[in-house]
């Protein structure tokens, strides 16, 4: 029998892991589009050694699973002597990895922008710098603002890979709600839809957003 | 000399993983395009509006959640519904609703960018519809979306990781096994990732190279 | 339309000096050998069919397009390398002599993500250091005198192709320029909209600013400019005074190239 009294007695629990979720697919987007946006620098500047380490920064993060990277973070970062909780490895993690698919994003919104932007901006006399901060980067935010935001959402699922170094966000919690109440289906069906809660949320705020940047 | 003798002990299992990994990768991406693709039929050929919400929640639901939770709910929570998996089955059929919506909008694209033109083309020679779908916009759309296809493909190499979580014994699974054993786990890993990378830049390079291949025709006009 | 008295408050016109230029792309030579004087405080007016090198030549003046052989000086600075033929000229000189020389787009190039005001008074805060407040005074005072008082607000997505590409003088006025480069400024806008972007120009010709404009309005070439220099294939084949090139054109394929715009016009008429 499905047992619906199962869901309502642990969904607060479970609402509640959300969020470290939200933290850590949140900060990891923050620290991606950071991050990204120095990577997309690098890829699109004129000197081959930072081209070079663009490209491979992206091929390896892009090429090898999360689940291995959060892996590889949790085991050998203590051995090359780098002590930080569980959690702040995560975040770094998901967020370095982030940045690879994010400077792609960039790197296309880039492209699109037509090039007598920055002319204008070299005519006029503003410093690389501030070509890139002032003309540049905004305009490639706004036309790749649909893909960031389909990004944030891949990481919100993207996070539920943590629960292997031992983070309780929300899929964590209901692996050890699923064990102790014998309720797999129930749980695991109502951490989906909290997911799904989520990630419509998000995908609405970003609507909401891409309307206002329209310029 | 230990490393001889760990990949005599752990070796054949990790290229079992290897296949394990390969196999599901394989059959797992076929089976998601079939249904994908199925799915973009109906989305297109059948026009009820109850058909169409039920198609369209299917895709929101499985996009809008993590591929770990939706194994979980068919490994751990079928069986309460009376459908009990082995793993590799759950993983299986787990990648192909995974992979489903995705391959599913691929497809919707590359037929809506098939020419009205050529269809009416068809039409007008009398062609049977089952005909026009078969030799005219299969190919056309093929050649458009192929890059897509290549593109999501790929990424679904790398999901296949996370099958070891419903204990799938592909290669993360094995190594793991491996790793409790000897206790060798940055080692491992770091392999293990050095693995992917490379597998994955292969796979990528293999895809563009076909890629380039099935649309040289489209290029060689001008 | 009502233009306030002066666009530029006091203009110090500068002259430029082009010598042997030359310009590759691959194998294709752009420009061949062009060598030409801009006199300050005048207009000098670029023609000839498309493709040949016109904008080129203009775009390396500013040295947004890097020549390969010869020199531009603006008054008697050389732009762009530290000697001719020798190492390119580092970001920051260039950019200061850059300062000097204002230039206009034809596809007006405003940033969409700034008003009108912002795309005018982006330059003076972060080129020229003055403070905010300030620097939007100067650029509300640019955009009144080129007619835009009223516009300030709008972003470039709100404006008329004219109205866009008087923000964009407004832009390249307000830095106080010495010599302003114009690139085809009316080709991009419809017919009607022409007169609006030409009448500020020729009031910019009036206050004596050094103007070198790539244009296929003849008639602007032939009422407004000091000078027309006619270009075909990379070369600079003739060059005068408005009526020795429109009056009487010496030169076959200049006469050629007159020909086929009367045509052309009086067709479309």
């Amino acid at each position: 029998m499905f047992s619906f009294q199962t869901i309502i007695d642990n969904l607060p629990v479970l609402a509640a892991s959300a969020r470290y979720t939200l933290l850590i697919s949140g900060a990891g987007c923050l620290l991606g589009l950071i991050f990204g946006a120095l990577i997309c620098v690098a890829a699109v500047s004129r000197a081959p050694a930072a081209r070079a380490f663009a490209g491979l920064y992206v091929s390896f993060f892009r090429g090898v699973p999360l689940l291995i990277q959060l892996l590889l973070a949790f085991y050998l970062l203590p051995l090359v002597g780098v002590n930080v909780p569980a959690l702040a490895a995560a975040i770094f993690t998901v967020g370095l990895c982030a940045a690879a698919y994010i400077s792609e994003i960039l790197r296309g919104a880039l492209n699109a922008i037509p090039r007598g932007q920055a002319e204008a901006a070299i005519a006029v006399g503003l410093s690389p710098r501030h070509i890139w901060t002032r003309i540049l980067l905004p305009q490639a935010l706004k036309i790749s603002m649909p893909a960031l935001v389909n990004e944030l959402i891949l990481l919100v699922k993207a996070s539920s890979l943590v629960t292997v170094v031992g983070i309780v966000e929300i899929t964590r919690m209901s692996q050890a709600i699923a064990s102790a109440t014998y309720r797999p289906l129930e749980i695991y069906l109502t951490a989906a839809f909290l997911y799904l809660a989520i990630n419509l949320v998000i995908a609405a705020l970003g609507r909401n957003l891409e309307r206002r940047l329209a310029w | 000399m230990m490393e001889l003798d760990l990949f005599r002990e752990y070796g054949p299992a990790l290229l079992r993983g290897l296949g394990v990994t390969i196999f599901c990768w394989i059959v797992g991406t076929a089976c998601a395009m079939a249904l994908g693709f199925l799915l973009a039929l109906v989305q297109r050929g059948v026009s009820a509006r109850p058909v169409q919400w039920i198609l369209r929640a299917y895709v929101e639901f499985i996009r809008g959640t993590p591929f770990l939770v939706q194994l979980f709910v068919l490994y751990y929570g079928a069986p309460m519904l009376g459908l009990r998996l082995d793993a590799m089955p759950a993983g299986l059929l787990g990648l192909t609703i995974y992979g489903s919506p995705y391959f599913a909008e691929i497809f919707r694209a590359g037929l809506n960018a098939v020419p009205l033109g050529q269809i009416e083309a068809a039409r007008a020679m009398g062609f049977a519809p089952a005909t026009i779908l078969r030799r005219i916009m299969i190919p056309v759309m093929l050649v458009s979306a192929l890059p897509a296809l290549v593109n999501f493909s790929i990424i679904l190499t790398k999901e296949t990781v996370i099958l070891s979580m419903i204990t799938v014994p592909e290669i993360m699974f094995e190594t793991q096994t491996m790793m409790a054993e000897t206790f060798a786990f940055a080692e491992s890993t770091l392999v293990l990732a050095l693995f992917f990378w490379v597998f994955v830049e292969t796979i990528s390079r293999i895809g563009r190279r076909l890629e380039r291949r099935a649309t040289h025709y489209l290029l060689d006009r001008s | 339309m009502t233009l306030a008295p002066s666009l530029t408050g006091t203009v110090n016109p500068a002259s430029a000096r082009l010598e042997n230029v030359c310009k590759f792309y691959g194998e294709f030579q752009a420009l061949k050998d062009i060598s030409l004087v801009i006199p300050p405080g005048k207009v000098t007016c670029l023609i000839g069919p498309s493709g040949s090198g016109k904008s080129t030549l203009l775009r390396c003046i500013n040295f947004l397009e890097e020549y390969d052989r010869g020199g531009i000086w603006i008054d008697d600075r050389l732009i762009g390398y530290e000697s001719v033929g020798g190492r390119r000229m580092g970001g920051r000189a260039l950019r200061e002599m850059r300062r000097d020389i204002g230039m206009v787009f034809q596809q007006f190039n405003l940033w969409p993500h700034m008003t009108a005001l912002q795309n005018v008074a982006e330059g003076l805060e972060r080129v020229k250091g003055i403070p905010r407040a300030r620097a939007h005074e100067i650029a509300a005072e640019a955009l009144a005198k080129v007619g835009l008082g009223d516009k300030t607000g709008n972003h470039p997505s709100r404006l008329s192709g004219g109205q866009q590409q008087r923000v964009a003088i407004a832009r390249a006025v307000a830095m106080q320029p010495r010599i302003m480069l114009f690139d085809e400024p009316t080709s991009a806008l419809d017919p009607e909209l022409v007169g609006e972007v030409l009448g500020v120009m020729k009031q910019l010709a009036a206050e004596g600013m050094t103007m070198v404009v790539v244009t296929h309005e003849m008639g602007f070439a032939a009422h407004v400019a000091d000078r027309v220099v006619f270009m075909e294939r990379g070369e600079l084949v003739a060059q005068g005074s408005p009526a020795e090139i429109f009056q009487n054109p010496g030169d076959r394929r200049l006469a050629a190239f007159l020909q086929g715009y009367l045509e052309r016009n009086s067709l479309e008429l």
